[in-house]
């Protein structure tokens, strides 16, 4: 496809005009001149890694009283490119856990606490880096159809869309490795069963058919509490993982429909984006105190119960 | 695939090299262009977090001097003016100029002369001029589309106006190609005439350097031909999933309102999206007709119903699990399916109330078949049923009057009659005025398939074979004019070269521009001959794209500028 550059057509046209008004405005043109020059080769010379570049950090000499200069963003411009740095962690973490995901899976004949630590260490990490840009990203959220209400609320879907598909991915990745440890798991007890039955059949002495039970019982129950607690990570991480996703998909554009057109969204503003903020804040809320919560009414109301009890035992008698 | 590709290319090219938060500018013509291949999702990963209008941005006040400016505007003189404004007033830190085609020196210097501040980073013409909605089809989405009626004497500048904007299209299509092609246009249209002309001047003379591609063995072709050539084609009714949503309800760069449609479905948005890059149901089915589609339909409802079954049956934890993954996919074939059935539902309601499978019928069988007597009496009789609306009426006149112009004067005149009188809102004259203008001394092609005796005797086999769907039976003559390409055969008197231009064999590339407008059937038509594999590939454009509606509305306008204008003259 051809193009075709007009840039040193234009600017020689610009310094003819500007010397042409040179004569008339004294040294003012001077010193919007140097800065400027400084800031274009500079914003050229610089490399674009990823995506999320920051923004030019060179600080202009003059003082922000120049509009046209690179100036001093707003402030929420920090929560965003915080979100982002966050984002970067959270994908190298990403990556760390796979691989300490991988070694815990190993079969190993010691016990694989110190692994099993690690992971549940990084997990913990990645959720809270999670949370964390979450809890950032609702300081974006804003009412009003103004430009800068427009644009935050871009800002905000983008990261949103990021955030979303890495918890899909931390999720898949726990419920993978869960998977694949019942299996392995289920593996031994199947040894288990093997050895009870070759214990049955065989014609061992009782001692040996003693010793052999009871290390089958140690094992059994042993088995039974890890299968337990496992299931229980599963049962949570699935509820989270609903949450999660009930709440962001509120934010993030389907690709396909009307909503994910330039020219419907230049045309309306969408105010979908403040109902899921509005949830997700209340999703973290119970997320993080819903059980608690559950066993606190709980007990208050069986408390009370007790109580009106009393009071009734004492007025009937 | 080409033209999508391009203009997608061409705004990646925008982006990628300025770093950090952004904001496009687009003006009421580049928003069509940019919207109809690129997502809000994409803009969003390329850091462009805000799109404005050139005309909104000059009202705010608020200074946003973290983001840089993207523009991507026409060079108008009415952009050249906003921009002036706002370069002399900048709110962003960097301004990027991008044009959608060629930029005259006077506006450089304009706009440099603004440029006080010295904000402008770069100017570049990056030619997306053209809305390319399907792989080989192109609209220019004219609002004065009319103008190609009107002789040149009445409004000389409207005329030069719609001349320009389409010349402007044309190169930026073959600027995007990068191909220069040899020029034909149809003898009969001086619009077409006209319009080939110029293109010629500017690739060959003002721009030429700029149109110096590397030329391979067998240059492209253009061939710059006149809607008033194949009337018919616009007045039918249509019954493949992609024209008949434009006829029935209205497809607009891609996208349907359903505004108008009384009761939906919850959940259902007013304005949902057609389009084969992005939906693949819509891309195997748009040019499928209306009885295939509705078996399709069931067969997806079917499929969705029963994935949403498994979904209620959750049972174990891995259920629960496997649900939540994949319910994104769910939701968005939830949505699919809700916006199918939602349109073949209304286009069912519409046909039924409009009794357009009768009306239908005739109207093929004046386009395809012969028989002036049998054809006045389904005519008349359809002009007296009563729930035939006043449009369709209208359309029947049109039909008979084009094909049967000639034969038997009084029952025509009888047909004006008893339309004038059963249709209130009826401009007397209209269907005169379209004989004037398409009658059969205006008309090159063999509309009709009844001028040579070859095709009247190719006819008569049609007839004696029968065909597989009454409904469809008509072939736009531009198929026609597509085979004659091919074969190597499209007649030098009807079709003359530009100036000096000489084409040596078949062309490999064709481009096809049809002055006023083209229609969903006629690009149907394209893609499947592109389809055939014939080792030609033809690309279909044109000022707007038509159904009868808006066929109907431009000669009215053109009806009603032209005898202002003899009262002025």
């Amino acid at each position: 496809m051809a193009t075709r550059n007009r840039t040193t057509v234009y600017r020689k046209h610009r310094d003819a005009c500007k010397s042409a008004r040179a004569p008339l405005s004294l040294s003012a043109s001077d010193s919007f001149g140097g800065p400027v020059i400084e800031m274009v080769s500079g914003s050229f010379s610089r490399s674009n890694h990823s995506s999320y570049a920051p923004l030019n950090s060179d600080d202009p000499g003059p003082s922000s009283s120049d509009a046209f200069t690179i100036g001093m963003p707003p402030a929420w411009v920090d929560d965003s490119e915080e979100v982002t740095f966050n984002i970067q962690k959270v994908r190298d973490k990403m990556g760390e856990l796979s691989k300490a995901h991988s070694k815990a899976l190993m079969p190993t004949f010691g016990d694989n606490k110190g692994i099993q630590r690690e992971v549940e260490m990084l997990i913990h990490d990645i959720t809270d880096l999670l949370r964390n840009s979450e809890k950032r990203l609702q300081k974006l959220s804003t009412r009003g159809l103004s430009e800068e209400s427009n644009l935050r609320k871009n800002v905000q879907r983008s990261l949103a869309t990021d955030l979303q598909s890495l918890s899909m991915e931390l999720r898949r990745k726990q419920s993978t490795y869960l998977k694949r440890l019942q299996q392995q798991k289920e593996g031994q007890d199947g040894i288990d069963l093997e050895f009870n039955m070759n214990g049955k059949m065989s014609r061992l002495d009782e001692e040996d058919e003693l010793g052999g039970s009871t290390i089958k019982m140690k094992k059994g129950q042993h088995v039974s509490a890890e299968r337990e607690r496992e299931i229980q990570q599963v049962l949570g991480s699935v509820n989270d993982l609903a949450q999660i996703m009930k709440d962001l998909s509120a934010l993030v554009i389907d690709q396909g429909t009307i909503v994910d057109r330039i020219d419907y969204n230049v045309q309306n503003v969408s105010t979908s984006v403040e109902e899921g903020f509005k949830q997700l804040q209340k999703a973290e809320r119970t997320q993080r105190e819903g059980p608690m919560v559950k066993c606190a009414t709980i007990l208050l109301i069986l408390c009370f119960i007790m109580i009106v009890l009393l009071v009734l035992k004492n007025i009937l008698l | 695939m080409v033209l999508v590709t391009s203009v997608r290319d061409y705004i990646n090219r925008m982006l990628q090299d300025i770093s950090g938060m952004k904001v496009l500018i687009l003006d009421s013509e580049t928003v069509s262009n940019v919207s109809i291949v690129y997502s809000q999702s994409e803009l969003l990963q390329k850091e462009v977090f805000l799109v404005e209008m050139i005309d909104s941005i000059s009202v705010s006040k608020e200074s946003m001097s973290h983001l840089k400016a993207v523009y991507f505007i026409r060079p108008t003189s009415e952009n050249i003016q906003k921009l002036r404004y706002q370069l002399a007033h900048p709110r962003f830190g960097e301004y990027h100029l991008f044009f959608s085609n060629l930029l005259k020196d006077t506006q450089i210097h304009i706009l440099a002369d603004s440029d006080e501040q010295e904000v402008v980073q770069q100017v570049q013409e990056y030619y997306a001029d053209f809305v390319a909605g399907d792989p080989y089809h192109f609209t220019l989405n004219m609002a004065s589309n009319h103008l190609y009626m009107i002789p040149a004497v009445v409004d000389p500048s409207g005329l030069q106006r719609f001349s320009d904007r389409v010349v402007d299209g044309i190169a930026a299509v073959f600027l995007a190609l990068k191909r220069r092609p040899v020029i034909r246009y149809q003898r009969t249209s001086d619009t077409a005439k006209r319009i080939a002309q110029e293109t010629a001047k500017l690739m060959y003379q003002h721009e030429s350097a700029l149109f110096d591609f590397r030329r391979t063995e067998s240059s492209p072709l253009l061939l710059v031909i006149d809607r008033r050539d194949d009337p018919v084609t616009p007045l039918l009714n249509q019954w493949t999933y992609q024209a008949m949503v434009h006829e029935l309800i209205g497809l607009q760069d891609n996208k349907v309102d359903l505004k108008a449609i009384g009761s939906l479905p919850k959940d259902q948005q007013v304005e949902v999206v057609l389009s084969s890059e992005q939906d693949a149901f819509f891309k195997s089915n748009m040019y499928e007709n209306f009885g295939d589609i509705g078996m399709n339909i069931k067969r997806m409802v079917d499929d969705f119903q029963q994935v949403a079954k498994s979904n209620q049956n959750i049972q174990t934890v891995e259920d629960m699990a496997r649900f939540v993954d994949n319910y994104p996919e769910y939701k968005k074939m939830q949505g699919n399916v809700s916006k199918h059935v939602t349109l073949v539902t209304e286009m069912s309601k519409l046909v039924e109330a409009r009794k357009l499978m009768m009306v239908s019928q005739t109207e093929q069988d004046l386009a395809c078949n012969g028989g002036q007597g049998a054809a006045y009496e389904a005519v008349t009789n359809l002009l007296n049923n009563e729930s035939v609306s006043d449009i369709d009426r209208l359309r029947l006149v049109m039909l008979y009057a084009l094909r049967y112009e000639k034969e038997n004067p009084v029952q025509l005149m009888q047909l004006f009659n008893k339309l004038a009188s059963r249709s209130p809102k009826y401009k007397p004259g209209l269907v005169q005025f379209l004989l004037k203008q398409a009658g059969v001394e205006k008309r090159t092609g063999d509309l009709f398939g009844n001028r040579d005796l070859l095709n009247i005797a190719r006819n008569m086999a049609r007839g004696l074979k029968g065909v597989e769907n009454v409904y469809t039976q008509h072939q736009p003559l531009l198929f026609q004019t597509m085979e004659s390409i091919t074969r190597g055969r499209l007649r030098d008197v009807d079709y003359p070269f530009v100036g000096d231009h000489f084409q040596q064999g078949r062309p490999q590339e064709v481009v096809i521009f049809m002055v006023g407008g083209t229609t969903y059937e006629e690009s149907r038509s394209v893609a499947l001959q592109n389809a055939t594999n014939s080792g030609i590939r033809f690309i279909l454009g044109g000022s707007a794209v038509l159904n009868s509606k808006r066929f109907l509305k431009d000669l009215e306008e053109a009806q009603r500028i032209s005898r202002s204008g003899s009262h002025m003259v």
